[in-house]
């Protein structure tokens, strides 16, 4: 077995040194900004997703249409419960599964979908996951129509939708159903992936990581067939974006 | 997997004769070349990206040994355990003990090069795990029994109805073709049985984070999101040149990976894992695993004239960008890396006496350079493989040059070296020539022109230099 000693000795010599060296600071070492410039630089990232929020939000509307969103705009509350209930209708669904982002109990989810009939479930297990809890979480996920999340952060420059797994936040509650549905806030959109990572490298100095990350843009696709896009090979063959507030 | 790189002309030709694979490939090659063009161009800063992603890497290589100290220290500090693995035998072994180690009963795959150098779906197979490939290209080709075509489009070659054939066993030809979606999902109903029962997953890595010890995977189908969801052990593999230090450093390599591998500003997913199920998470899984892999890359390291190509981000730009690789496909290449990167790469990982074909397989047009979002200088190292195959040492296997070859082009370079020799040789050539020339042309020269002649004619040789026709026209005209 290869021990890890031995082969990074290996890596030095064939760099043509005796002994590890240390990079200096230089153009690409940017990145190592230390916590009070990475703390600067996602406030700015936050002050800037809060300032140009309506801007920001109609640019994030377009290009997530562009990546194959179904993008809806909902005025109030009510209208972003009316627009799941008539999703939830026309996908006939029986079982819906939400996230407990708190933008879903702000739009009243529960009874837009108690209305349409669908039985609405958790995967909240608050924080006592055994294995067989585990196996029911990715059971129910497996077995639901549609899932419904928010957003953690929504990216301008590429219609991302940004979610951290988490407590309350299956991983495949976005993934695992035929149907997406996230809910977005104005002010929850960052402008292009690098606030993001200046948000990300902020949250990993301070201790604040989260577990993993996943940026969604629009339904699983594949081309993978004589080149021809098809949407919905392993995850969502259709996502809907609930763009809150005047478009 | 066991290079074949010695037989690049038998391929190339095979893929040459095939109708329907030309047109097939044609297809998608030029929609990721044009889908690659455009989305540059739509990225103002877009030069500025690649010179900031060639410095990101040049530095990183330049400091490997201290980065994959950084990462192999905070992948532990998250819990995961990593495996530095000499070469694909030691890596391959150590994921199948850790799979009866727990009993593991199916293990899914994502598509990762690394794991094609190893072998590692048939010999997890062989082991008698479940192991299905999911990313439907290399699904459609793991049931084909083939190797992938293309680093991003492994089925490229696949006709819809080969697919159907593999995917439906009771589809015969003359049935009708079912269409891209039809297809897909079948496949998708498969797979999914797949996901539900999985235990255990091996993905690539598309970016390693030193600082954090995460890692992160482009997907387009979800197939790398199910892979890190799932199963409850997740293995990740990766050569060990596919780190950048910082968090922040992939902002940019993000954009320019994905712009140039299929044109899109973002594949469907990115996923970042930076350790295994937090105690109070929903699902994911219980361990996690990086094996890190050496396999040869230590010769690229340590060879000035090569470094560079440890740069790679696994793109594929090049390919779709490069003349040959369009025509000759990607089975001509013999080894887990196809075209111009495979064409430097394998060479060198796998030995340039078996893979000499590779670096001529190229008209050095600079495509593949003008491509490259890390700004890899693809033909410089090509003409530097070709010297070593012409006059490199012997005894490092690189010379497959004949000293019978040698000894032609040294007369050539005495001969060009003075102009009485030189008029004299072009003399002698175009006599013996000339029994063989009809109206100007050779239609089949004898050795070392007979390479020449096989696909095209040689113009005889004049039996006058244009030195000596010029002077005669001075002659005439005073």
């Amino acid at each position: 077995m290869a021990d890890r000693a031995k082969f990074i000795s290996e890596v030095t010599s064939s760099l043509g040194r005796t002994e590890i060296l240390s990079p200096e600071a230089d153009s690409a070492t940017a990145g190592f900004d230390d916590a009070s410039t990475a703390k600067a630089n996602a406030e700015k990232a936050m002050a800037d997703a809060s300032e140009r929020s309506r801007e920001l939000a109609d640019q994030m509307a377009d290009a997530a249409a562009t990546a194959g969103w179904k993008v809806h705009r909902a005025e109030s509350h009510s209208d972003a419960a009316d627009l799941i209930k008539s999703i939830c209708e026309d996908k006939d669904a029986k079982s819906v599964l939400r996230s407990t982002h708190e933008v879903l109990d702000q739009i009243s989810v529960d009874a837009a979908v108690a209305n349409s009939g669908a039985t609405l479930g958790t995967t909240d297990h608050s924080g006592e996951n055994t294995r067989e809890l585990v196996d029911q979480s990715k059971a129910d996920a497996f077995t639901a129509d549609i899932g419904i999340t928010g957003v953690d952060y929504a990216i301008a420059e590429t219609g991302t939708v940004v979610l951290h797994p988490r407590s309350g936040l299956s991983r495949l509650v976005s993934l695992a159903p035929p149907t997406h549905i996230a809910v977005l806030r104005p002010g929850e959109v960052l402008d292009s992936l690098d606030e993001l990572f200046a948000m990300e490298r902020n949250d990993f100095m301070s201790g604040n990581l989260a577990g993993s990350m996943n940026l969604i843009s629009g339904p699983s696709k594949t081309a993978d067939i004589e080149g021809t896009t098809v949407t919905g090979i392993h995850g969502p063959l259709e996502v809907h974006l609930i763009v809150l507030g005047k478009g | 997997m066991k290079p074949l790189t010695v037989n690049f002309r038998s391929k190339a030709a095979l893929t040459l004769a095939d109708a329907q694979i030309q047109q097939s490939i044609e297809h998608v090659y030029t929609g990721f070349f044009k889908g690659r063009l455009t989305a540059a161009g739509d990225t103002p800063e877009w030069e500025h990206l690649r010179t900031k992603g060639k410095a990101i890497k040049d530095h990183t290589i330049a400091h490997l040994d201290y980065y994959l100290n950084m990462l192999a220290d905070n992948v532990e500090k998250n819990g995961g355990s990593v495996f530095f693995a000499d070469d694909a035998n030691e890596a391959r072994k150590h994921i199948i003990d850790l799979a009866h180690e727990r009993e593991i009963k199916t293990v899914i795959k994502s598509k990762s090069m690394v794991s094609e150098e190893m072998g590692l779906a048939e010999a997890m197979t062989d082991e008698g795990f479940e192991t299905v490939e999911t990313d439907l290209g290399e699904y459609i080709i793991q049931l084909a029994n083939e190797t992938p075509y293309h680093l991003i489009a492994p089925a490229v070659h696949k006709s819809r109805a080969d697919v159907a054939k593999l995917l439906d066993d009771d589809y015969k030809d003359g049935d009708r073709v079912p269409d891209a979606t039809e297809l897909t999902m079948m496949a998708r109903k498969k797979l999914r049985g797949v996901f539900e029962r999985a235990d255990m997953s091996v993905t690539g890595v598309n970016f390693a984070v030193a600082e954090s010890g995460s890692i992160a995977l482009v997907t387009n189908e979800g197939n790398g999101r199910m892979s890190t969801t799932v199963p409850r052990v997740h293995v990740a593999v990766m050569g060990m040149e596919k780190i950048v230090p910082s968090i922040q450093d992939l902002s940019t390599m993000l954009r320019i990976l994905i712009r140039s591998a299929t044109g899109q500003r973002i594949s469907t997913y990115v996923t970042m894992v930076n350790e295994a199920r937090k105690a109070d998470e929903e699902e994911g899984p219980e361990e996690f695993h990086l094996v890190i892999m050496n396999n040869g890359r230590q010769k690229l390291l340590e060879d000035p004239q090569m470094r560079e190509s440890l740069n790679c981000i696994r793109c594929g730009a090049c390919l779709n960008a490069c003349p040959v690789y369009r025509k000759v496909g990607g089975h001509a290449y013999g080894w887990v890396y196809p075209g111009p990167i495979g064409a430097i790469v394998s060479p060198v990982l796998t030995g340039l006496k078996d893979a000499s074909n590779l670096p001529s397989a190229s008209s050095l047009c600079g495509a593949c350079h003008d491509a490259c979002p890390v700004k890899i200088n693809i033909p410089r190292m090509l003409l530097e493989l070709r010297y070593r195959t012409a006059e490199g040492s012997a005894d490092k296997d690189e010379r497959t040059s004949s000293a019978k070859e040698r000894g032609i082009w040294k007369m050539w370079r005495i001969g060009m070296m003075g102009r009485k020799r030189f008029d004299m040789g072009a003399r002698l050539a175009g006599l013996a020539l000339r029994p063989l020339s009809r109206g100007g042309w050779l239609k089949k020269a004898p050795p070392p022109i007979s390479g020449w002649t096989s696909s095209r004619d040689f113009p005889s040789i004049s039996s006058s230099s244009l030195k000596s026709k010029l002077s005669k026209r001075a002659g005439r005209s005073k």
